[in-house]
C-alpha cells in the first residue's frame, strides 16, 4: 500500500496518485485508487470521473458493509477506485474505531496494489494513513510555503511515531516532555534523544529505532529547472541530518502546462501526455518506488494491525 | 547512530562513503553548497540563519581537507582511531530472498542514475 501525502495543498498529491495508479495499470497491474482525502474527495475528477454512489463514506457509514464493495470500475483497464465522499462534516472527524476498521479493510483489499490520495495538513487521521503506508510518499513542490509545510508535516509525523511507540509501552510521561522540546529549535530533536538517553538509555535506544524505521520518500513536483531537481536532495539531505530521519529522494516531476488543460477537459494528463517529461518522470518514479519499497516503514504499534 | 550535526565526521557531512573517490567528493560537496549556501530553499522554515553559516564553514573545512590526500590520509587515520569503519550492511529483501546489493546498481550511481532521469542536460 503506498500513500501520497504532504503538508502542503496543492502541490499535485493528487496528480501523482492518479499518474502512478494510471502507470501500474497500464503494465497489467490490478490498481485500486482510494481517496482518502477526508477534507476535500476530488481523485475522481483528475480521473475524468463523476462522483457517485458507492464510496468511501457509504464504508465509513455502514451503508456497504465492506470496503470491497465500495470499490467502482473506472473506465481504465486494470484501474478501480474508491471515491471521496460527499458527507465531508461526518467523515473528516473518524473516530479511532472506524479509523482501524478502515486501515485492515484497506490491507484486505483483493489487489495487487493499494494507491492512498492522503488529504493536506497534519490531522492524526492522515497522519496514521500515511505511515501504515509502505512506503509513505511526501510531494512537494521547490516553494519556501511548500518546503516550510514538508518538515512540518514530517515532524508531525515523527512525534505521531514516537506518541504511538510511548503509548503502546505506556510511557506517557515522555509525550510532554517531548512536545516541550522538539519544537523549540532544529536541533531539539537530537536534544530530546540525546537527555532520553542519559536519563533512561532502553527507552532512549528504543523510541530512537522507531524514529529510524519512518522512512518516507519524496517527490518534488513541478519543477522548472536544475536548481529545482536538486532541491529534492537538498531537502532529504537536511530531514536526515536535522529530523534524524532516512529519507528516500525519489525523484522530480517537471512542470507541465498541460496538467491544467487536461483537468479542464477532465482527462487524466497522464493518458493525454503519455510521451511528455512529466509522464516519462512518473514512469521512473514508479520504478525508483517499487524498488524502495523493501527498505521503507516499520509501522508502529497501534496502527500496526494483525495482518500488517 | 545519534549525533549532533555539529559531531558529523566530514564523510558524513558531505554524505559519502569513506572509500568515496576524488570524483564522488565533488559531487558531494557542490550538492553541501546547494544546500547550506544563503538563501538556500531546502533549510527553509527549519534552520536558523547561524546554524547555516556553521554548517557551511564545517563544509568547506570537509573538502579541504577530503581533496588533499595527505591531510584525507591524516584525518582518516585520526577519524579511525575514534570509530572503526565498517562498510554498510546491505538490507536482506525478503520478497526476492536477495541481499539488496545483488540487484542494486553499482556504487555511488544512484545519483548519477537519477541525475540522467530527471535533469535535462547533466
Amino acid at each position: 500500500m503506498w500513500a501520497v501525502g504532504g503538508g502542503k495543498g496543492g502541490t499535485g498529491k493528487s496528480f501523482v496518485a492518479a499518474s502512478l495508479g494510471l502507470h501500474l495499470a497500464s503494465l497489467d497491474r490490478d490498481v485500486v485508487l482510494v481517496d482518502a482525502d477526508l477534507g476535500a474527495p476530488n481523485l475522481h475528477t483528475l480521473l475524468g470521473i463523476k462522483a457517485s454512489h458507492p464510496d468511501l463514506g457509504d464504508f465509513l457509514t455502514n451503508a456497504v458493509p465492506a470496503l470491497e464493495e465500495a470499490v467502482v470500475e473506472t473506465p481504465y483497464r486494470g484501474l478501480r477506485i474508491i471515491k471521496g465522499s460527499e458527507n465531508i462534516l461526518f467523515i473528516a472527524n473518524l473516530n479511532h474505531y472506524r479509523k482501524l476498521r478502515l486501515l485492515r479493510q484497506l490491507r484486505q483489499l483483493q489487489t495487487q496494489n493499494v494507491i492512498l490520495d492522503l488529504g493536506t495538513g497534519s490531522s492524526f487521521n492522515t497522519l496514521d494513513f500515511f505511515l501504515s503506508a509502505n512506503p509513505g510518499i511526501v510531494v512537494a513542490t521547490p516553494e519556501p510555503t511548500a518546503i516550510e509545510n514538508t518538515y512540518l508535516f514530517l515532524k508531525s509525523c515523527i512525534m505521531r511515531v514516537l506518541k504511538l511507540y510511548m503509548d503502546h509501552y505506556k510511557i506517557r510521561d515522555l509525550h510532554q516532555k517531548m512536545l516541550d522540546q522538539i519544537e523549540r529549535n532544529s536541533q531539539s530533536l537530537y536534544g530530546f534523544f540525546k537527555s532520553l538517553m542519559e536519563s533512561d538509555r532502553a527507552y532512549g535506544t528504543m523510541l530512537y529505532r522507531a524514529l529510524r524505521g519512518f522512512r518516507p520518500c519524496l517527490i518534488m513536483n513541478k519543477t522548472r529547472d536544475e536548481r529545482d531537481v536538486l532541491l529534492g536532495r537538498s531537502v532529504a539531505d537536511v530531514a536526515r541530518k536535522y529530523l534524524l530521519i532516512d529519507m528516500k529522494y525519489l525523484g522530480a516531476v517537471p512542470y507541465d502546462e498541460g496538467v491544467r488543460a487536461s483537468l479542464r477537459g477532465l482527462k487524466p494528463f497522464y493518458l493525454e501526455h503519455k510521451d511528455s517529461a512529466a509522464a516519462r518522470a512518473i514512469r521512473q518514479l514508479s520504478e525508483e518506488l517499487a524498488y524502495s519499497i523493501e527498505f521503507t516503514l516499520r509501522t508502529p504499534p497501534e496502527i500496526r494491525l494483525p495482518d500488517a | 547512530m545519534l549525533k549532533r550535526i555539529e559531531d558529523w565526521n566530514y564523510y558524513e557531512l558531505l554524505s559519502v562513503e569513506r572509500t568515496a573517490s576524488q570524483d564522488e567528493i565533488w559531487e558531494a560537496y557542490q550538492a553541501a553548497l546547494a544546500t547550506y549556501r544563503d538563501g538556500s530553499l531546502a533549510l527553509y522554515g527549519l534552520v536558523t540563519e547561524a546554524e547555516r553559516g556553521l554548517v557551511l564553514e564545517r563544509v568547506q573545512e570537509a573538502f579541504q581537507t577530503l581533496r588533499d590526500p595527505d591531510k584525507r590520509k591524516e584525518y582518516d587515520l585520526a577519524l579511525l582511531r575514534h570509530s572503526p569503519y565498517v562498510p554498510p550492511k546491505a538490507p536482506f529483501r525478503k520478497s526476492v530472498g536477495k541481499l539488496e546489493i545483488e540487484d542494486a546498481p553499482a556504487k555511488g550511481t544512484r545519483w548519477a542514475r537519477l541525475k540522467r532521469l530527471f535533469v535535462k542536460n547533466p
